[in-house]
């Protein structure tokens, strides 16, 4: 098998692995508050699906700063945007079904 | 410049070859070309139908307002009116503007290059600008939405007659254009740049273009999903913005505030990049402080994603997030400020001709200041308890994007007219339109300061009588300020046919395009440019040859 | 991007390479611009579950986990195997990229398949979100919450999907016709990009929605 090939080869068997340890995570009786944890398997997945399948390191350079807006920008709007709810002063009244 | 041959010469010699007008007449030729300078003057005629279409609107507005109960006797007709007039100007107009035009037209010659790195996709990002301005003018003609060009939710989700999945289909669409656009000019700047043309030797109006972009491409996906989540929930009924169900109304003017203060920037970044060419020309003088001024459009573009909560201090929002976005919109000033500075001290001790390229650029710097300055009243929290949803908001966004932006499109527009179209404007008409256009500007709008002050809220279709008198006299400013704006649109095409013909450089200026004849070729440069120097050495005023 | 199937240069590049890594450069930017537009809904979902956070577990509890695990690992392979094409193709060999492109087509239409079973199922249990529902009770408003974001996600993310196996069939039908080579596949890499990026949205995905709100 070519070294490329190995390598993609590797690549998948790893994302294969978080994907278990992922789900595995999962059964773990975590409080509500911490389960956006898994969500971090997943994002180590996104960054071996980039290396190896997408190849961000070996492409021109220009290749990682766009990678890098898009990270950034999300960042600022995920967290500026969260920034209201979590600061809030809440003010609680009876809430209503859909009839 | 000392010039090399390249890879793709052409046979025939430079004399010989058409212009780009003149390169394939028929429809066809047009419609499927991918030469961004025939783009960017299909894009020119789009905008200018789009601009007269919204400034009917706004005309009927003004109609409405000259007594306090409303000439239009509906007040629904009135909120379809300033609707349409929103949605048009911002997304049909000022969006698109100066980087679809003169975006287009100038920046692979400003680089040196031969047309931007993906042309195709050039002509797809006017196809989908007509598409989803087909799209909403036929919503607008079938009697439009009320909900204002901001569509917030609950309203706009749940309670609006009219059709607002229509419109935001027209406006979804014409994101992908922006999108499109954006990626292109970035994409070039970085990959077509000629043999010596550094990212300090770019012509600064490159720089501003490219912040532009990075706020198409990063800012306009967001706006995207937001229009789909309303379009949804109006048509489905799953939404994520119903109070019904415990959603966050709220949500929705942070997803659509997340765009829309980016886009405001869009809307006046190119604009700031049109005076920073347009006064050393004129003031035969070297701009002041490139770096400073370069790098600002960069600042501008980024903290401007910083900020957006500042449209929100009473809708809800969290004091300590309003407390953090009004203190990020204090810093998103000083950019633009070290730009007015820049530019006053490129003035000093200039020789500074009176073209009217250069009075509608003198005007902006005027208007832009206090557009700008009026936007610090607003980022005060305390303040802009009073102020917000009156006419002072209204009055601060028009001194920046039509005291502004318009008059640095019309700027932009004289400044290369020759080039793009190869004929000299009438000067002394010009000049007169450029000063029509600033009175009837200050008096349409300067009223509205008071007025918002005073306390009379915007989008109201009716208003206490003791406000009719500023009403009045910011009705017949408008009427000046509409004749301003047709003077240009007579003139400008009456030099198409009868003005006389431009040579390759009017104004004396330096940089690439005005190395090219006027207009240019298709391929633009006959061999690629090498470039030595910077572009804005002029020679000091001490030297005969500055007066040019 | 270079549409053209002979490796023609454009006349407004210096050569191949330049023109090659323009195209990968110009694919990675609309990218970014994809994050953001997914990115959108990520604060939709984050927003919502902050405020309703009981019932948009409780929503999250009545997904299909065995047919979003399975696609999971449908996913990462075929993106596994379509770069394994690229790799062929790089070393020359355009008949294995054919095989390759053909799997992850076969993979692309098994997650479709299996996505359109898995709506059937929602939708016969009541969950979609407008209209008679499943959970009633306190849970109830969380829980449509949660499943306006299902459809949402799930539906635009199919939609992606579906272009780029529309895409795909296009890079095959071009592969057999003999159109790369070693010297020249820009558009075998330029897709890649484009699915492994689908592949990322459903990795992201995922665990937003089969996982978070179980167990709790």
């Amino acid at each position: 098998m070519s070294r490329v090939h190995r390598q993609l080869l590797y690549g998948w068997l790893g994302l294969l692995a978080l994907v278990a340890i992922e789900f595995g995570a999962s059964i773990l009786p975590l409080p509500r508050g911490l389960r956006p944890a898994l969500m971090l398997p997943a994002l180590a997945m996104v960054a071996v699906v980039g290396v190896a399948f997408m190849r961000a390191k070996r492409g021109p350079s220009i290749v990682r700063v766009f990678a890098f807006a898009g990270l950034f920008w999300l960042t600022i709007l995920l967290g500026l945007g969260m920034m209201d709810p979590l600061t809030r002063a809440v003010y609680t009244v009876q809430s209503t079904e859909l009839p | 410049m000392s010039q090399t041959a390249t890879v793709n010469e052409r046979a025939a010699p430079a004399h010989e070859r058409p212009s780009y007008l003149f390169d394939g007449v028929t429809l066809k030729s047009w419609l499927l070309t991918t030469d961004h300078k025939r783009i960017a003057v299909l894009y020119m005629i789009s905008i200018t139908i789009f601009f007269f279409i919204g400034g009917s609107a706004a005309a009927l507005i003004r109609y409405n307002l000259i007594v306090p109960e409303g000439m239009i006797p509906s007040a629904e007709t009135y909120n379809r009116l300033f609707t349409m007039h929103g949605v048009i100007m911002v997304w049909f107009f000022l969006v698109p503007s100066i980087p679809v035009t003169i975006g287009n037209f100038v920046l692979p010659l400003m680089i040196g290059a031969r047309d931007l790195a993906f042309p195709k996709i050039n002509l797809l990002s006017w196809y989908l600008f007509i598409l989803g301005g087909a799209v909403a003018l036929y919503a607008l003609f079938v009697g439009g939405a009320d909900t204002g060009w901001t569509f917030y939710a609950p309203y706009s989700t749940n309670y609006a007659q009219g059709n607002v999945v229509l419109l935001v289909t027209g406006i979804f669409i014409s994101g992908f254009s922006s999108i499109a656009t954006g990626l292109n000019f970035i994409v070039s700047i970085h990959r077509l740049r000629a043999p010596g043309m550094t990212w300090y030797r770019m012509p600064i109006f490159l720089w501003s273009l490219y912040s532009t972009s990075v706020i198409y491409v990063l800012a306009t996906p967001v706006l995207a999903i937001t229009l789909l989540l309303v379009a949804f929930e109006r048509v489905f009924h799953v939404g994520v913005f119903d109070p019904r169900i415990g959603g966050d109304p709220i949500l929705f003017q942070h997803m659509f505030w997340f765009y829309s203060h980016p886009a405001v920037y869009i809307m006046i970044l190119p604009g700031l990049g049109v005076v920073s060419e347009v006064i050393p020309v004129f003031a035969r003088k070297e701009l002041f402080g490139y770096k400073f001024i370069a790098w600002s459009s960069v600042a501008i573009a980024v903290i401007g994603f910083f900020v957006w909560g500042h449209h929100m201090f009473v809708s809800g929002q969290s004091l300590y997030a309003s407390i953090v976005f009004s203190l990020l919109s204090y810093f998103v000033a000083v950019p633009s400020a070290i730009k007015v500075f820049n530019w006053l001290g490129t003035l000093h001790k200039g020789y500074i001709r009176f073209d009217a390229p250069m009075l509608y650029a003198l005007g902006f710097i005027g208007l832009f200041v206090m557009g700008g300055l009026t936007g610090l009243f607003l980022a005060a929290l305390a303040a802009d308890v009073d102020l917000h949803d009156t006419y002072f908001v209204i009055a601060h966004f028009h001194y920046i994007m039509v005291g502004g932006m318009v008059s640095a499109y019309f700027a932009a527009l004289h400044f290369w007219w020759p080039k793009m179209s190869g004929r000299m404007y009438p000067e002394m008409i010009a000049r007169a339109a450029a000063l029509l256009m600033f009175v009837g500007f200050n008096l349409t709008f300067f009223p509205q300061f008071i007025l918002g002050y005073l306390g009379m809220p915007r989008r109201y279709h009716s208003y206490p009588p003791e406000f009719q008198v500023l009403n009045v006299l910011s009705s017949a400013g408008a009427s000046i300020l509409a004749a301003a704006y047709l003077m240009p649109l007579v003139y400008l095409v009456w030099s198409l046919l009868y003005g006389e013909r431009a040579p390759a450089n009017p104004w004396n200026a330096k940089g690439l395009e005005w190395e090219t004849p006027s207009p240019p070729f298709t391929a633009n440069f006959a061999i690629t440019p090498v470039v030595t120097d910077g572009r804005y050495n002029y020679p000091k005023p001490e030297t005969s040859e500055a007066h040019g | 991007m270079a549409e053209e199937i002979a490796p023609h240069l454009h006349f407004q590049y210096a050569d191949t390479g330049h023109q090659e890594e323009t195209a990968i450069a110009g694919m990675w930017l609309f990218l970014a611009t994809e994050v953001l537009f997914f990115g959108g809904l990520l604060l939709g979902w984050m927003v919502s579950r902050h405020w309703q956070q009981a019932g948009f577990d409780a929503g999250g509890r009545e997904t299909v986990l065995w047919i979003g695990t399975t696609n999971l690992v449908v996913l990462i392979t075929s993106s596994f195997v379509y770069s394994a094409g690229l790799g062929f193709i790089e070393a020359d060999q355009p008949r294995r990229l054919v095989q390759c492109c053909a799997v992850t087509i076969g993979l692309g239409t098994i997650f479709l398949a299996l996505k359109l079973y898995e709506w059937h199922i929602d939708l016969s249990e009541h969950l979609f979100p407008a209209g008679p529902f499943k959970l009633h009770g306190s849970e109830a408003d969380g829980a449509r919450l949660f499943w306006s974001f299902y459809f949402v996600a799930t539906g635009l993310h199919a939609l992606h999907l579906t272009v780029g196996l529309g895409v795909l069939c296009w890079v095959i039908r071009e592969a057999r016709k003999g159109a790369y080579s070693a010297a020249w596949h820009t558009p075998v890499e330029v897709v890649g990009l484009y699915w492994s990026f689908v592949d990322i949205v459903w990795i992201v995905l995922y665990p937003m929605i089969y996982l978070v709100g179980r167990g709790t």
